[in-house]
């Protein structure tokens, strides 16, 4: 057991990065309290474990890996999820977009609304999410991402790439549900 | 650089992961080719906004007491 002294030092700089940890908890359960339940027993053995982690490096990304190892445990049952996304092309939304004549492209994006995209993020599956999260939301390098993960750079890139597929995929079907889009015919973002 | 080349590097240029003479590289391309700038500016956007929905959840206050209080 760490020193009193030493042992707050650690938890307070754990601490800063709690944000990034209860945003990811909760993106991955979808429920504020076992989001919280996960983030607190992920402190709990971040403190247990302190003694490996090496000061210097990226204490976010150690606090990261034991909260997703720990949702991997406890929801699913330590069984990884394999789903796998199908390819589907590459510039979904922007493509169709472009096809209809809702120009600028960009403008569409603007137009939706952030819990929209949540609602997106959480229907990846969770393995893919979990990438979207680091690298989109959190901004981890792809090397931090993936020992984060414990799998090679080239998957994070694989997963990113199919979750951005995905993700344009699922903001196109609900700008064509409530009507930013028009399928068919040239589109007309309207101005609001 | 081809289109084709372009749009493989595309994620990595928008995650900022190349090196400097391959995102220099791409970065000519963009400047001479509107499609790719399209695409390029799209996916910037796209991770923009996938950001910034998810940012604004933050951790509740009562929690952040909760734990400060349990871990320190
Ligand atoms: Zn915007
Ligand atoms: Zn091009």
């Amino acid at each position: 057991m760490a020193e009193p002294a030493a042992q707050t030092a650690f938890a307070e700089e754990a601490l800063t990065h709690l944000d990034t940890l209860y945003r990811g908890a909760l993106r991955l359960t979808h429920d504020p309290d076992q989001a919280q339940d996960l983030v607190q027993e992920a402190y709990l053995r971040a403190l247990r474990y302190q003694h490996s982690y090496q000061t210097g490096t990226n204490m976010k990304a150690w606090l990261f890996a034991i909260m997703r190892n720990l949702f991997w445990d406890r929801f699913k049952g330590s069984r990884k999820e394999d789903v796998s996304l199908d390819d589907v092309g590459d510039f979904v939304l922007y493509d169709k977009l472009k096809d209809e004549g809702a120009k600028p492209e960009a403008d569409v994006l603007d137009k939706i609304a952030a819990s929209e995209v949540v609602t997106a993020v959480d229907k990846l599956p969770p393995l893919h999410r979990e990438v979207v999260l680091l690298v989109d939301v959190e901004g981890f390098s792809y090397k931090d991402a993936a020992e984060t993960l414990g799998v090679p750079i080239g998957t994070v890139m694989s997963r990113l790439h199919r979750a951005r597929q995905q993700l344009q995929k699922s903001l196109y079907e609900y700008a064509v549900e409530s009507g930013i889009v028009h399928p068919g015919g040239p589109t007309q973002v309207s101005q609001t | 650089m081809k289109c084709e080349q372009c749009a493989d590097k595309l994620d990595r240029y928008v995650d900022r992961e190349l090196t400097n003479t391959e995102a220099l590289e791409v970065q000519l391309h963009l400047e001479g080719c509107p499609d790719c700038m399209d695409h390029y500016e799209f996916q910037e956007h796209l991770k923009r906004v996938v950001k910034h929905s998810c940012d604004c959840d933050t951790a509740p206050k009562a929690f952040r007491d909760k734990l400060r209080e349990i871990l320190t």
